[in-house]
C-alpha cells in the first residue's frame, strides 16, 4: 500500500484495494488478501465490505461475505466480457461494460450477446467515442428500485 | 442493463421471461451512462445524490419517470 493511502479512511484503503486486484488480476481479492494489502486483520477487512455493502458501494455475498460486484466489476463470469489490449475483466451489464471503458480511459471491446436469440453483439470503443456497435438497450427496473435487487438488477 | 438485437427482441424477451417492459437506450446513451464511472478509482469517490443522479440521467435525455429517485 502506498503511505499516502494509509492517512486514508480505513473503508476507503479497503474499497481502493478491492478495485487494485480487481484490475490487476480480473477478479475479487479473498479476505485473505485484502487483509494482506491492506494490513489489516481478516476480521476487521470483512467489517469493512459489510460496511461498503450497507453504503452500496459493492455488493458481498449475504453468506459467504465474498465480494461479487464492485461496479463495474463483477466478481464472477458474465455475459459482458470486457477487453482492453489483452486484459479481459467480466462487467455486471451493459451499462457497466461502458463504465470500465470510462473507468479505464482506454480503447475498449465489450463482447455480449441478444438474451433473446443469443447472436453475438460486439461494441468498439476507440479514444472515448464508439467506433462499431449494433443493438437496443434495455433497462427493465426503474431506478428507485436498483439497489432493491442488485443483482437482478 | 442488457443488450438486444432489436426491440422485437426485447418484446420476446420479456414476455418469454415475465420481465416487465422497461425504458430502452441507444448505444451512444450507454456509451454516456459510462461516464457515471468515470471517478471511481479516485480516492475521494462518493456515491452521486439522488439530485446528482438524476441531473446527469438528464444530461443523456433521461428524464422519463423511470428515472427519477425520488
Amino acid at each position: 500500500m502506498t503511505p499516502d493511502r494509509r492517512s486514508l479512511p480505513f473503508d476507503t484503503q479497503v474499497r481502493l484495494a478491492v478495485y487494485d486486484h480487481f484490475l490487476d488480476t480480473g477478479r475479487p481479492p479473498s479476505p485473505s488478501e485484502l487483509a494482506a494489502s491492506v494490513a489489516a486483520s481478516q476480521e476487521d477487512v470483512r467489517a469493512a465490505l459489510s460496511r461498503l455493502h450497507d453504503a452500496h458501494m459493492l455488493a458481498i455475498h449475504p453468506e459467504s461475505g465474498e465480494i461479487i460486484m464492485a461496479n463495474p466489476f463483477s466478481g464472477v463470469p458474465t455475459a459482458f466480457r470486457v477487453e482492453v489490449g489483452d486484459r479481459v475483466w467480466w462487467a455486471n451489464c451493459i451499462w457497466d461494460s461502458f463504465g470500465l471503458a470510462a473507468m479505464l480511459n482506454a480503447d475498449t471491446r465489450i463482447e455480449t450477446s441478444c438474451p433473446c436469440c443469443g447472436d453475438a453483439l460486439s461494441i468498439e470503443v476507440q479514444n472515448g467515442a464508439l467506433v462499431k456497435g449494433e443493438g437496443i438497450i434495455h433497462f427493465a427496473i426503474p431506478a428507485k428500485h436498483w439497489w432493491d435487487n442488485i443483482i437482478f438488477t | 442493463m442488457l443488450l438486444f438485437r432489436s426491440e422485437e427482441h426485447i418484446d420476446r424477451w420479456c414476455a418469454r421471461w415475465n420481465q416487465p417492459r422497461g425504458e430502452t437506450l441507444t448505444l451512444e446513451q450507454g456509451l454516456g451512462l459510462g461516464v457515471w464511472y468515470t471517478d471511481r478509482l479516485h480516492s475521494d469517490w462518493r456515491r452521486k445524490s439522488p439530485d446528482e443522479a438524476e441531473a446527469f440521467f438528464a444530461g443523456l435525455g433521461l428524464t422519463s419517470p423511470f428515472w427519477s429517485l425520488g
